[in-house]
């Protein structure tokens, strides 16, 4: 029996609203120029979280009985004290892992922070070569990045590789599989390009929703066979949701577990690095619950509203298809991220299997048109329409449902 | 203390189609299956199974060449 990651959160952390997962932008500073960047990452920011700060917010979270720790960026390596965070992170009984493009995470920086505790790693593969380098906008990252993987692999680390799954990676899962495999990881996390920050400049890299019906498919398939090499593949919040794949993509191990909704601010928590608290790293300004050196970490996870939005949400506040949906009530509209991102509310989410199946017994699809650009900002986001279509054909019909 | 977090409905796998439902229903509400009955013939298939399973086992162990 593989035992289960400590930042699965049990009913009992959700009862006593413990934020067991933390992901932690520890910079904005970056050295990719990502294509699908949601925070448009690249420069750090002007007023990032001194030395002192993070210290300090690594004991907070401690005391608040967080227990994993996830880095990422920009890349988090570009802070000068993120070995020093490492094994304050791990000193405190939390473990502690690392996001990562891995374009510069030499050897000597994967030795000294397994040594400081860094349990893992997640590195990015968008792709087969071309498609990756493409999308992170570097030449050569692709090769960097299987690099790092053996490296992490080399020092005893776990090695996950995080895909981005759009117009580019979807036709290469496959063959992206059996790369993953030779490099020697063990974890694949999927998630789907979201219309933020510099996705929303790019819509034609975005899925369609029509195509989760390709997609969900092709990812039982891949698991399947991921299992039986040593390869276990892990579905992003925002993939999904329930369909006749759903027991067998949620957790192979047990095929009782389902989507159960968002747990941002129930039980996952996001740190942006000038010490903004918000309940999912990927949302947008509007669902900050306040900063660290204003209020204490405690006061802003107990207290702050804005972190408070997945236990508020009603049936009622769904809209469009997830209103009626027969999983409404469990699903609240999958991934406030995505949702929100399209149409700037959350609530209807047109990226759901389910939902792209009902549309195709009644002999029709969605499609997603931009009708508003994001502004070019960090964590921005445009507009988008839904175009009800016959499903076999790409001529709209006269449906069109605003956000 | 903090205020409790969000604790969905509880839904339950049909064992005949593979749709999850919500629990306390005595049918599906896809494709009309009687979940207790699906349920249990589940069970003994995943009992068989791992009787099979088990002699298996054994049988490869008898024949475990000496070291």
């Amino acid at each position: 029996m593989t035992e289960r990651p400590v930042r699965y959160a049990e009913v009992g952390d959700l009862a006593a609203r413990i934020p067991v997962s933390v992901v932690w932008e520890l910079t904005l500073a970056c050295d990719l120029a990502c294509n699908h960047c949601g925070s448009r990452a690249g420069r750090r920011r002007r007023d990032e979280l001194s030395t002192a700060e993070c210290l300090d917010l690594i004991r907070q979270l401690a005391e608040l009985g967080t227990r994993d720790i996830g880095l990422i960026g920009g890349e988090a390596y570009l802070r000068k004290d993120w070995i020093e965070l490492i094994a304050a992170i791990t000193e405190a009984g939390i473990e502690c892992g690392l996001q990562s493009g891995g374009r510069n995470l030499s050897e000597d920086r994967v030795a000294k922070a397994a040594a400081a505790g860094l349990k893992g790693v997640g590195i990015s593969i968008d792709g087969l070569r071309d498609v990756h380098d493409a999308l992170r906008g570097v030449p050569g990252s692709f090769d960097l990045g299987l690099a790092a993987i053996r490296r992490a692999r080399a020092h005893g680390l776990v090695a996950t590789v995080n895909s981005q799954v759009n117009q580019g990676s979807l036709p290469q899962l496959r063959e992206m599989m059996d790369v993953i495999v030779e490099a020697g990881a063990t974890n694949w996390q999927l998630v789907l390009t979201v219309a933020m920050g510099n996705a929303a400049d790019r819509p034609e890299m975005l899925l369609q929703p029509y195509q989760m019906l390709e997609l969900m498919p092709l990812l039982a398939e891949l698991a399947r066979e991921a299992r039986s090499r040593g390869l276990f593949l892990q579905l992003g919040n925002n993939i999904g949701y329930f369909g006749p794949y759903e027991a067998a993509l949620r957790d192979l191990s047990d095929d009782e577990l389902h989507w159960a909704g968002c747990s941002a601010g129930d039980s996952v928590l996001g740190i942006e690095a000038d010490g903004t608290i918000k309940s999912c790293p990927g949302l947008p300004r509007p669902y900050a619950g306040g900063n660290v050196r204003d209020r204490s970490l405690r006061e802003i996870w107990e207290e702050s509203e804005p972190l408070a939005f997945t236990r508020r949400r009603t049936v009622d506040d769904l809209w469009g298809f997830c209103r009626t949906c027969y999983y409404a009530e469990v699903c609240m509209g999958g991934c406030t991220w995505t949702a929100h991102s399209l149409f700037g509310r959350p609530g209807n989410n047109p990226m759901c299997h389910y939902r792209a199946l009902e549309m195709d017994r009644k002999g029709l699809r969605e499609r997603l048109v931009k009708v508003r650009d994001a502004e070019g900002l960090p964590f921005d986001h445009g507009e988008f329409e839904i175009v009800v279509e016959p499903a076999r054909t790409r001529e709209p019909d006269r449906i069109v449902i605003h956000g | 203390m903090a205020e409790p977090g969000r604790i969905p409905p509880e839904l339950i796998l049909c064992r005949g189609c593979r749709q999850f439902v919500f629990a306390g229903r005595s049918d599906c509400a896809f494709c009309g299956g009687d979940l207790d009955a699906l349920a249990a013939e589940h069970e003994a298939r995943l009992a068989e199974v791992r009787r099979a399973a088990e002699a298996l086992r054994a049988a490869l162990a008898g024949h475990a060449p000496a070291s």
